[in-house]
């Protein structure tokens, strides 16, 4: 050890500049190569053609935007042809804009593959609604309820899009921009402050035998 | 029996408060990393076994002390005052840290800003999470309270244990009759800034 130590400084590239160099991304040691999938990329194009709305490489990863009537077919696609055998995690973004408002990713996972892809569908605000995938990825199911709770994203045909943070009678989606971060005052009832007054909000209405409101 | 008391009461008094005040049993409500320092509290190091609290119950009927460890969402604020609403008579509250005590730096909508917000709390605990020599230190402060308790010579404790006389504030009510004071306080603070 001492002065017989070499310190070998590697190069860190991930910004946005370095994202556009291309192929000099891809020498970068920190580089995931799970992440860079061209091959799997052209298989999606040649398969949705038009439907593949962009193609994102950055900081060595692929993302692929997808019109929001394809996801289904893409992820069966992704499934069945491709091996991607599990759904890692999804995620909604709130852009706060006036077209294509919200972003819906879906990360999957090929475990025997050692691939990883991220798709984007954007929604409108107007009609925020995707096509669950439950049906391609059982796992897609509670991230889908998150999705609907936390940002009012909804999945048609989701066998049971409930709440999960939430209580259920909760009015608002407190992850959109527009939401104050303390909240809405009276929108979240606490129990009562008189020692013998009715309690009002069931925190497990599931388990008492309440079902779902629709 | 008169306010000034009498032997008999004050001789059982302190039996009882003594037996009590050595035999406090914890309920444990572990809601986050306070809960560690909680574990701690009742394990072999800081063991609280010196206390006569040794044993935490995680059954309400069978426990007089509630502990409070985490920060608590409006979901989980029913789920608790059911388990406060089962334990039985003499009962004390202990709101252990930050989050417990105000809501912490979970400044936000769905944590519930103190639990005094509907519980009854005895003794809170500053820190983030506070050692376990903080919750020791809670414990002996609740021990102090049951010792100085009088059951007939002097009911002011249990008249101050109702809640509204001493916790609401005499602040306009914004949030509803169910919502959060703390919150409404500070909203009516916020109006009067923007007013002005």
């Amino acid at each position: 050890m001492g002065e017989s130590t070499v310190r070998q400084t590697l190069p860190f590239l991930y910004s946005p500049r370095q994202a556009l160099a291309g192929e000099a991304e891809r020498a970068n040691p920190h580089a995931k190569a799970t992440s860079f999938q061209p091959e799997v990329v052209a298989a999606l194009e040649e398969r949705f053609a038009a439907g593949v709305q962009a193609i994102s490489l950055y900081a060595g990863e692929h993302s692929v935007y997808i019109d929001r009537s394809l996801i289904v077919d893409a992820c069966r696609f992704l499934r069945d042809e491709q091996g991607f055998d599990f759904v890692s995690d999804m995620a909604t973004v709130d852009r706060f804009t006036d077209e294509g408002r919200f972003e819906v990713v879906y990360n999957l996972v090929s475990i025997a593959g050692r691939k990883r892809l991220r798709l984007k569908v954007r929604v409108e605000e107007s009609d925020p609604t995707v096509s669950s995938i439950t049906g391609v990825y059982p796992a897609a199911e509670w991230h889908e309820r998150e999705a609907w709770d936390m940002m009012g994203i909804h999945f048609a045909g989701h066998p049971d899009l409930r709440r999960v943070f939430m209580p259920e009678d909760f009015e608002y989606h407190p992850a959109r921009k527009e939401f104050p971060t303390l909240g809405i005052p009276g929108s979240l009832p606490l129990p009562p402050l008189v020692n013998d007054g009715a309690l009002q909000l069931d925190p497990f209405p599931r388990a008492h035998g309440e079902l779902p409101k629709d | 029996m008169t306010s000034e008391g009498g032997y008999l009461t004050t001789g059982v008094d302190a039996v009882v408060n003594w037996a009590r005040s050595n035999s406090l049993m914890p309920m444990p409500l572990g809601l986050s990393c306070c809960a560690i320092e909680m574990m701690a509290f009742a394990g072999p190091k800081y063991d609280v076994a010196r206390f006569g609290s040794e044993a935490l119950r995680f059954s309400p009927r069978q426990a007089d002390l509630m502990i409070v460890a985490g920060w608590v969402s409006y979901k989980m604020a029913h789920a608790i005052r059911r388990v406060w609403d089962q334990m039985a008579d003499p009962k004390w509250c202990i709101a252990m840290g930050a989050c417990a005590s105000t809501g912490g730096m979970h400044r936000c909508y769905g944590v519930v800003q103190g639990v005094d917000n509907f519980l009854p709390v005895d003794v809170y605990i500053a820190g983030c999470p506070p050692r376990p020599e903080a919750l020791l230190h809670a414990l002996m402060d609740i021990q102090e309270k049951v010792r100085n308790q009088h059951s007939v010579a002097d009911d002011t404790r249990e008249k101050a244990r109702t809640f509204p006389d001493r916790l609401v504030v005499p602040t306009p009510d914004l949030a509803g009759a169910s919502g959060d004071r703390r919150f409404a306080a500070a909203l009516t603070a916020e109006a009067a800034a923007t007013e002005a």
